[in-house]
């Protein structure tokens, strides 16, 4: 996982990639989740807020929903994961990004994000 | 406080994540959900399945006490035979599932969910006046062991156990030195056996039957494969497609009832009217026709009215496809092939009702 990106406390992270935001869910969630069996993407072009829910994903197990880190528009969305839910599990696959946005989010919507490094010490304890 | 089955620290040492389930804290997965669903299709399993109770029931009105409580013929056990029944209210409706097995005259063996031991026992106790009966719940004192997969018997023979007992019957057998009852039994739609061992000896004979399965290719196998088995093989799962307010008519299940008893037992009016008049409400099997998955309580439709919902759904990793248990409404004009709708987040998916078990099971060879 890159360093520089911020996560929340629901398992999502964005990274900063030039004038876009890349957003998915973070390895930990992946891990917790097991194996993954269905992610359904939003349209491009459509928006959300921060904290809404963009895309479900399906373990064996159960449904969940995967939240906006900040708020922002649909630009670019992983269709191979959605054809491959299976990808996200895969250690050695790459591109396990779930949405790119354009956002004009303001600080205060980073707020309550967190450093990588953060949140991976409250998530392994 | 969450309770521990005696292998509970073999779990934590596979690396297993550990859930609970019933008040139990046991494991759903040491690997992958769909690669421990596949070994136990294609070779064998090990289940750590404790967590279920164990109740003897004896003494010398025990045949008929039994007889009034399920309405199956209990009558018809032949020493070491078991019969999968229903624990039934007096409305017809499932307290629990059960597999009921003669040990000997006047005594018999209960298996029975980890979640209902306590509603089962409350129940007999209360069905007891006038019975001349002891019942004694064991669920304490024995580990539940599970060898699942087309190996499965290939393994336990290969452990100097010669006359595996035929479907559904179980005999006294010795593995490693300690004395076991095993079982022709299952969750998986496999063929195998269930494995009755005092608790002392469970971490043992776990570890001895991981060893002894290594050439047959033997893994341990979480609680979320055993329900995708059970799914895949359309058997029901007490609490999702069976509860107090369905009968087994209902739930598909009249090939298990007795047809010919003639004493009478709790809810026999109900079933029997329902036998013979039908139900309002039936079980029906599903394959979703897009790649959604159907869970359980997703209301499903019928030429756009709620006709029912989903008890069991989720993925069929050996299909490849998703599946689900559903109640529907009595409708004359669905069958088989009928398209249906599931209402999954707040849209509406194709669904076609299929014939149960989804996948053909493989376990009523008698070698």
């Amino acid at each position: 996982m890159n360093e520089s990106m911020l996560c929340t406390k629901t398992h999502e992270y964005v990274l900063e990639q030039g004038d876009k935001y890349e957003i998915g869910i973070t390895d930990y969630a992946i891990e917790q989740l097991g194996d993954i069996v269905f992610v359904e993407l939003p349209e491009v072009g459509s928006e959300f807020t921060k904290n809404e829910a963009f895309a479900t994903v399906e373990s064996v197990k159960a449904a969940s929903e995967v939240y906006m880190p900040i708020s922002g528009k649909v630009v670019e969305v992983n269709e191979a994961i959605v054809n491959s839910p299976e990808l996200l599990n895969d250690e050695t696959a790459e591109d396990k990004w779930f949405i790119k946005i354009e956002s004009s989010a303001d600080q205060v919507e980073f707020a309550d994000l967190m450093d990588y490094s953060d949140y991976k010490e409250e998530v392994e304890g | 406080m969450t309770k521990q089955t005696f292998l509970h620290d073999k779990h934590v040492a596979l690396g297993a994540r550990m859930v609970d389930f019933a008040g139990w804290d046991m494991p759903v997965q040491y690997t992958s959900i769909i690669e421990e669903h596949k070994t136990v299709r294609e070779a064998v399993g090990l289940f750590d399945v404790s967590h279920m109770g164990e109740i003897i029931v004896y003494g010398d009105d025990a045949l008929p006490f039994l007889n009034k409580l399920v309405p199956q013929d209990i009558k018809k056990l032949t020493d070491l035979k078991a019969v999968y029944c229903q624990l039934t209210n007096k409305k017809g409706g499932i307290i629990d599932d059960l597999i009921i097995y003669k040990l000997e005259d006047n005594k018999y063996l209960i298996i029975a969910n980890a979640s209902r031991i306590d509603e089962d026992l409350n129940w007999m106790v209360r069905n007891k006046c006038g019975f001349d009966v002891s019942i004694v719940n064991e669920s304490h004192n024995y580990s539940l062991l599970a060898v699942q997969g087309p190996k499965a018997c290939d393994l336990i023979r290969s452990l100097g156990v010669e006359d595996l007992p035929p479907f559904f019957t179980i005999k006294r057998g010795e593995l490693f030195n300690i004395n076991v009852w095993i079982s022709r039994t299952g969750y998986t739609g496999e063929d195998g056996v269930e494995i009755l061992v005092r608790n002392e000896f469970s971490e043992y004979l776990w570890d001895k039957l991981l060893e002894a399965g290594k050439p047959f290719g033997i893994k341990p196998i979480g609680l979320g494969a055993r329900d995708t088995l059970r799914l895949e093989a359309a058997l029901h799962l007490y609490g999702n497609d069976l509860d107090e307010n369905t009968t087994p008519v209902e739930a598909g299940l009249a090939w298990s009832v007795s047809k010919t008893k003639t004493e009478d037992y709790n809810g026999k009016k109900v079933i029997n009217e329902q036998l013979e008049h039908g139900v309002s409400k039936k079980l029906i099997g599903l394959k979703m026709l897009d790649k959604n998955i159907a869970r359980h309580g997703y209301e499903v439709y019928y030429n756009n009215n709620k006709a029912g919902i989903i008890t069991s759904g989720g993925i069929s990793p050996i299909r490849g496809d998703n599946i689900a248990l559903a109640y529907i409404k009595n409708l004359d004009n669905l069958s088989v092939g009928s398209t249906i709708q599931v209402m999954i987040r707040d849209k509406l998916h194709d669904a076609e009702v299929v014939k149960r078990p989804f996948v053909p099971k493989n376990n009523k060879v008698n070698i």
